[in-house]
């Protein structure tokens, strides 16, 4: 149970008998490492308080504290009790090997039973434990028997046995392995006389501390590691919510309430790092606050307030007044407001996140009769109590319904949150059933019927009644949790690799049940054939700019362009969306991407595009003028693919035009060189600029530019570019 | 610095939110809703009914106000407008209309406008109804040509249009087919610009024909099975109210998703949240000087070199057994990812296999996406029909969003209901139930109680009985939320105190306790022994504490300047506690960012050595 703390010891036998193993099968100590390992691991992920200690036996060296006289020999403690780390899991990868000497089980055990009796002195541990992983092959040293068993039960030790063969599939016995199913390694191949006199000894041991349950304890190493793949649930602590149940102000019921069923959440975030260093001191988040104008003026924390708004208003309301004003009431209280039939509760209707279960206080039998008396009296009736629910002062106050719960060993009350008026949307939808064009014919619904047939996860057992439902949602632990540790895991044991793929028994506890599949293939092929479906062909949205100025999109040309185009960008980037306004960084791949999305008018991209080169531009760096002429290339490389001249031309004009009042000379010259001019007719046929005047609008300049900057100059600003590249 | 902005807004929040915080993001469409009243202010409106029943207008004048209220606190960036028609004074724009007076134009509602709605309810509403506007002829067709150009002044871009018609009048113009003529060609230009328009058809005696005028008027229903048109005319307010909250909000899809039955059967359905906890809003900031909004802008840079960090730069870490293990950004996405988003049959189950107790959130809705999958719409309806048919549920694998790890829903049939009036108060489609998973279930361990005897189970009958009512998921206002918003109301419209709400969720205890009369004294003799107090160990145990609590908080610790200061001369400041220099900086005005003692110390020190 969660909140218990326990103290456990791994007790592995290493010695040598143990890696023996048929041909073809993995030898008993691998098994026994992998339980080990796979134990360990969850532990450590599970971050509970348990204690874990680890003693090897059949060692060649010996390290215990019992240690004496020649006693207690080839017994090994590993790592004494402590919470388990990943230092723990390293050990084990790299520290646990076969080994070549012997040891009795028998004297394991009472290392581990003294280990556990001092070192959990002083500490309150709930419960205590010995796990022994052996092969049984060594003969056990009888003679104390009977005092390690009387021991075991003084100090309140649990052991467990884990075997490569089951226990109760001895030679013998026989008969019983259709329950533990074939298949498990040693028991085709018979165990020697030390396993059996062994066997025998585990099963009086655990027989004597447990006589009916005794062997449930014992596994086979199969069964554990198949049990051990899955990650522990998350484990909370119930929390006791002591109240009253109040009907009137004459009866109340002394109650006890805990949250039985909520979404779980990891217990652990995420926490940012640099990547260079791993440290989460080195990065700083810091939010600052800034007026809504040109500049984006910065002020300061303290000189803001707190408005809310009503509307269209915006109402100063400061945190002091809001806390005077706000709705208060008298805190914890779960007050009945009246009874009404469960059917008018509906199930959709449920809010919130949680279910609290609400019992009796344990000390107090005469609140368990008053509280039985409810819930049976709205069980027979059934009804439901509407309550008013507060879980402290400062919480707000809910309304909601208690169920009756009646189960056979215990009753209570559950409580749901139900809506607030302010909660609900009433939507109406079309009728379906009404809709003569929509509504399926006879032989439609047979299909549906069959199909449900064949796809029920309860059945019935043709022997008894009992139904038997073969797809419990929740006994499947949560497979978001499951493969975070699974990938946490890898990742710190094998820093470096990438991700591992999904576990296979995961992956196969989400799909649909073997048997269904099978079942439902031809009713759901019926289906296919009664039901046609068709995708319906999206309409654009938008209308690709070259539908908007009318040119010519369905020319091969553009077509062609449009093809060569595809390989030149990341396509991830575009799938991905991630693109929605021309930005800084890179003005000239936002511009490409879209055009080729074609989510914003042409025009209006043009214009986020020549907004981008005009700040740019403000900047009189060279670096910068590079930035806006890769952008001017861009513009107008789309724009000749596009067939639409106008917006580039009637730009580069203006930008032109603005030259000798911005003191760009410098960074018209660099146009100049790359020789980047207007669109011309050739190029574009709407374009109203001839060949001629293309090359005019440079060579005019060009003529100019010689004559006004020294050639000096131009070459050594190249340079400083071709540095920068 | 814009990107950065954009890039960085979510990181914090993606682990808060993980899943489950679906809902409300509906405002992501672009574009704002609209909603014009257009209400018709003849005489015949203001005709009180039999038994001091509130007119025609007064009700109508109620429902706008409740739509008002309703949409500052759910959706205030809607748009709402309140127009007269066959007025006697004309207000509009460019005054081109007769007999039609723009009360309120299209814009987001606020205090000053539901003041300005309330004045026009009751007795004096009439009243000043009377004076301002009057009652003169009738021209649906210039009210409506009105209502278009308001439409057509908004500069926002307008997502859905919608126009309610209140009247009770089923022949505005008499008969003068020219005027009908006319507000049929407005109508139809109005409803080819995507408006639609709703008649809100008010009881009227003789009985309110739809069929000869304004069946022309109305938009058509979206689909021929939708009753639009047959229904009975509202004489009460609750319906009237109903019926205009179910045209109000437009129903969007939180998301569109494939349910899928097998290989290569996709059924397009929407999922819309019917129930969504209003929560109170978050405050925003503004400036100390002007009032007005400022943004926040959060930025993530390195601590040693102050650059700012690109996305590249960044990792994430989590520490597990003393190891601290690293990922990348998107390593910690692709673990989430499990599959595309979409619904996905497992099989099914009879409906007694769904636990009450199995709840983990709000359920949402299903319906099918005709416009999407050809198709769906009557795969859906069969399997609605025959889920509903053989109570049974449809257990799905459902991944709602990309990157998002998958639940298990049951799909809940939910046939359609409809009122005498024939409005629907139950909409057809399946309610999606969230399963819980094993981690989501706790361990408990139940007290072993005694049970109660028939005899007390049977008193306790008497008592439920006489408590019984009618639950209404829509009976209970949230008290918190209607006190915030009475609160800002009062400020906005510098009331002197804001307007008393009444807690709805608070037990009426004397009614409570009238009625059970006897039966509480009875039931407790039955179960609880003599001088057994239930109320007693808790309460007890609660005044101590309070007692215990202001004992420890009284003394305050407080030291008198001149030992103070000598305290800072001699360097002696630390042998007075961190509560008693706490106190020592109040004092002062001495303003410290930290709590430790060296602070509290070093801020203390400056202070007094300079004003020695």
């Amino acid at each position: 149970m969660a909140g218990t703390k326990s103290a456990l010891v791994l007790c592995m036998d290493v010695g040598f008998s143990m890696s023996n193993s048929a041909p073809g099968e993995e030898p008993p100590f691998e098994l026994a490492k992998k339980v080990i390992q796979k134990f360990v691991q969850r532990q450590v992920f599970a971050e509970n308080k348990d204690e874990l200690a680890l003693v090897l036996f059949g060692t060649d060296s010996t390290k215990n504290p019992l240690d004496r006289d020649g006693q207690y020999q080839n017994i090994t403690v590993h790592r004494h009790l402590m919470i388990p780390d990943f230092e723990l899991l390293e050990e084990i990868e790299n520290q646990v090997h076969p080994e070549s000497q012997q040891a009795d089980w028998m004297d394991a055990l009472v290392v581990c039973m003294d280990l556990l009796q001092t070192e959990t002195k002083g500490k309150k541990f709930d419960r205590l434990n010995v796990a022994l992983l052996t092969d049984l092959s060594t003969q056990a040293n009888q003679d104390h028997l009977d005092v390690i068993i009387e021991n075991l039960k003084q100090a309140g030790i649990t052991l467990q046995f884990f075997l490569p063969f089951p226990a109760e599939d001895d030679e013998e016995g026989g008969g019983d392995s259709d329950r533990r199913g074939p298949g498990h390694p040693g028991t085709g191949k018979g165990l020697s006389r030390e396993q059996k006199e062994s066997l025998d000894l585990v099963k009086h041991v655990m027989l004597s501390l447990d006589e009916e349950d005794g062997l449930d304890q014992v596994y086979t190493f199969r069964d554990a590691i198949e049990q051990l793949c899955m990650f522990k649930r998350i484990e909370r602590r119930p929390m006791a919510w002591p109240c009253q149940l109040t009907i009137g102000s004459c009866l109340s019921i002394r109650i006890v309430g805990y949250k039985a069923v909520t979404e779980e959440r990891l217990k652990k975030m995420w926490v940012t790092v640099d990547a260079q260093s791993n440290q989460k001191e080195d990065v700083k988040r810091e939010t600052v606050y800034c007026l809504d104008d040109d500049n984006e003026t910065e002020v300061k924390k303290d000189d803001t307030i707190q408005g809310f708004r009503y509307g269209s208003d915006i109402v100063p309301f400061s945190k002091v007044d809001q806390d005077q004003m706000k709705y208060k009431h008298d805190g914890k209280c779960f007050a009945v407001l009246g009874f009404t039939k469960q059917n008018l509760v509906r199930r959709h209707q449920f809010m919130g996140s949680q279910v609290v279960k609400m019992f009796a206080p344990k000390d107090d039998e005469h609140a368990g009769v008053a509280l039985s008396a409810l819930i049976r009296a709205l069980d027979e009736l059934q009804m439901v109590a509407i309550v008013r629910y507060a879980y402290d002062r400062r919480s707000n106050p809910q309304v909601g319904a208690a169920f009756p719960c009646v189960k056979q060993d215990y009753e209570c009350l559950m409580y749901v949150q139900l809506p607030f008026m302010e909660d609900l949307r009433q939507f109406t939808f079309p009728s379906l059933e009404n809709n003569k064009k929509l509504s399926p014919s006879d032989t439609q619904l047979s299909a549906v019927d069959s199909l449900i047939d064949s796809m029920m996860l309860v059945q019935k057992d043709d022997d008894d009644a009992d139904q038997k439902d073969i797809f419990k949602v929740h006994h499947i632990p949560n497979p978001a949790f499951q493969r975070h540790f699974q990938c946490l895991h890898h990742r710190a044991v094998n820093p470096g690799t990438p991700l591992p793929p999904m576990e296979p028994w995961l992956k196969a506890a989400l799909e649909r049940p073997d048997v269904i599949s099978e079942r439902c293939q031809a009713p759901l092929e019926e289906i296919k054939r009664k039901f046609p479906l068709i995708e319906v062909e999206k309409k654009k949205k938008l209308k690709t700019s070259a539908q908007i100025f009318g040119k010519d999109a369905e020319e091969p040309d553009a077509k062609k362009a449009k093809g060569d185009e595809e390989e030149d960008y990341n396509l991830a980037d575009i799938a991905e969306g991630s693109v929605t306004s021309v930005g800084s960084v890179d003005p000239a791949r936002d511009f490409r991407t879209l055009i080729k999305l074609k989510s914003l008018p042409f025009g209006e991209v043009c214009q986020q595009l020549t907004h981008r080169i005009e700040q740019l531009l403000s900047n009189k760096n060279t670096h910068y003028y590079m930035k806006s002429i890769t952008c001017i290339q861009a513009f107008r490389e789309q724009s000749v693919k596009l067939g639409n001249a106008d917006l580039y031309n009637s730009y580069l004009q203006s930008l032109k035009r603005s030259i000798p009042n911005r003191r760009l000379e410098v960074f018209w010259d660099l146009l100049v060189q790359d020789a980047i001019t207007l669109i011309s007719k050739d190029e574009v046929e709407g374009s109203t600029v001839s060949k001629n005047e293309a090359n005019q609008f440079l060579v005019v300049e060009e003529k100019k530019e010689e004559a006004a900057v020294p050639s000096a100059e131009d070459t050594g600003d190249v340079d400083d570019l071709l540095d920068m590249m | 610095m814009a990107e950065w902005n954009a890039y960085y807004q979510n990181e914090d929040e993606d682990e808060e939110q993980e899943e489950g915080e679906q809902s409300g993001g509906d405002y992501k469409v672009t574009g704002r809703d609209s909603l014009v009243f257009l209400v018709d202010a003849s005489k015949e409106m203001f005709i009180k009914g039999e038994d001091g029943e509130p007119s025609n207008f007064d009700m109508t004048m109620q429902v706008v106000r409740s739509v008002y209220t309703s949409k500052i606190i759910s959706s205030h960036r809607d748009l709402v407008a309140l127009v007269f028609y066959g007025t006697e004074q004309s207000k509009n724009p460019r005054n081109s209309f007769k007999y039609v007076y723009v009360y309120h134009d299209l814009d987001e509602p606020g205090a000053k406008r539901v003041q300005e709605v309330d004045a026009l309810r009751g007795e004096k509403g009439a009243r000043l109804a009377a004076e301002t506007m009057g009652s003169g002829e009738t021209s649906l067709g210039d009210a409506l040509w009105c209502c278009a150009n308001l439409y057509s002044d908004i500069k926002l871009r307008l997502s859905h249009k919608r126009l309610m018609i209140f009247t009770c009048r089923d022949e505005p113009h008499r008969g003068d087919s020219a005027k009908d003529r006319q507000a049929r060609t407005k109508a139809s230009d109005l409803k080819e610009t995507g408006v639609i328009i709703d008649l809100m058809h008010l009881m009227k005696p003789g009985g309110f024909d739809v069929a000869p005028f304004f069946r022309d008027i109305v938009s058509q229903p979206e689909d021929e099975s939708e009753l639009g048109l047959h229904l009975e005319p509202c004489d009460k307010l609750e319906d009237l109210q109903k019926r205009v909250r179910a045209k109000e909000q437009k129903k969007r899809a939180m998301a569109r998703l494939n349910l899928c039955l097998g290989e290569g059967i996709n059924v397009a359905v929407g999922i819309y949240a019917t129930a969504v906890t209003a929560r109170k809003p978050a405050a925003i900031r503004l400036y100390r000087e002007t009032n007005e909004p400022v943004r926040s802008k959060t930025r993530t840079f390195h601590m040693q070199t102050g650059s700012l960090l690109l996305p590249s730069e960044i990792k994430k870490a989590q520490t597990y057994g003393k190891k601290q293990i690293v990922m990348e950004r998107d390593e910690v996405d692709s673990i989430k990812k499990f599959q595309d988003p979409g619904l996905y049959l497992i099989g099914f189950k009879p409906m007694e296999k769904l636990k009450t107790h199995h709840h983990i959130r709000p359920a949402v809705f299903l319906y099918p996406e005709e416009g999407e999958v050809k198709g769906s719409a009557c795969l859906f309806s069969a399997l609605l029909m025959k889920c509903s048919e053989r109570n049974v549920f449809a257990l799905c694998r459902c991944v709602s969003r990309r990157n998002y790890p998958p639940r298990f829903v049951a799909l809940v049939p939910q046939r359609e209901e409809v009122d005498e009036g024939k409005v629907q108060f139950t909409p057809p489609g399946f309610n999606v139930i969230y399963l819980p998973y094993a981690d989501d279930l706790r361990t408990l361990d139940p007290p072993q109680c005694p049970s109660a005897s028939q005899i007390q189970v049977d008193k306790m009958k008497e008592i439920v009985s006489k408590l019984r009512f009618k639950y209404r998921s829509e009976a209970f206002e949230n008290p918190v939320i209607q006190q915030h918003y009475r609160n800002l109301e009062a400020l906005a419209l510098d009331m002197m105190a804001p307007e008393d709400t009444e807690d709805l969720i608070m037990p009426k205890v004397d009614q409570i306790n009238h009625r059970l009369g006897p039966l509480a004294e009875e039931f407790k003799d039955l179960v609880y022994p003599a001088g057994y107090n239930p109320e007693s160990k808790s309460v007890a145990k609660r005044k101590t504490a309070i007692v215990g609590g202001v004992a420890e908080k009284k003394p305050k610790a407080e030291v008198p300047e001149d030992e103070l200061r000598a305290h800072v001369q001699n360097g002696t400041l630390g042998k007075l506690t961190v509560p008693v220099l706490k106190e020592a900086c109040k004092q002062f005005g001495v303003r410290t960012t930290g709590t430790k003692k060296q602070e509290l110390i070093d801020a203390l020190t400056t202070r007094l050595t300079d004003t020695v």
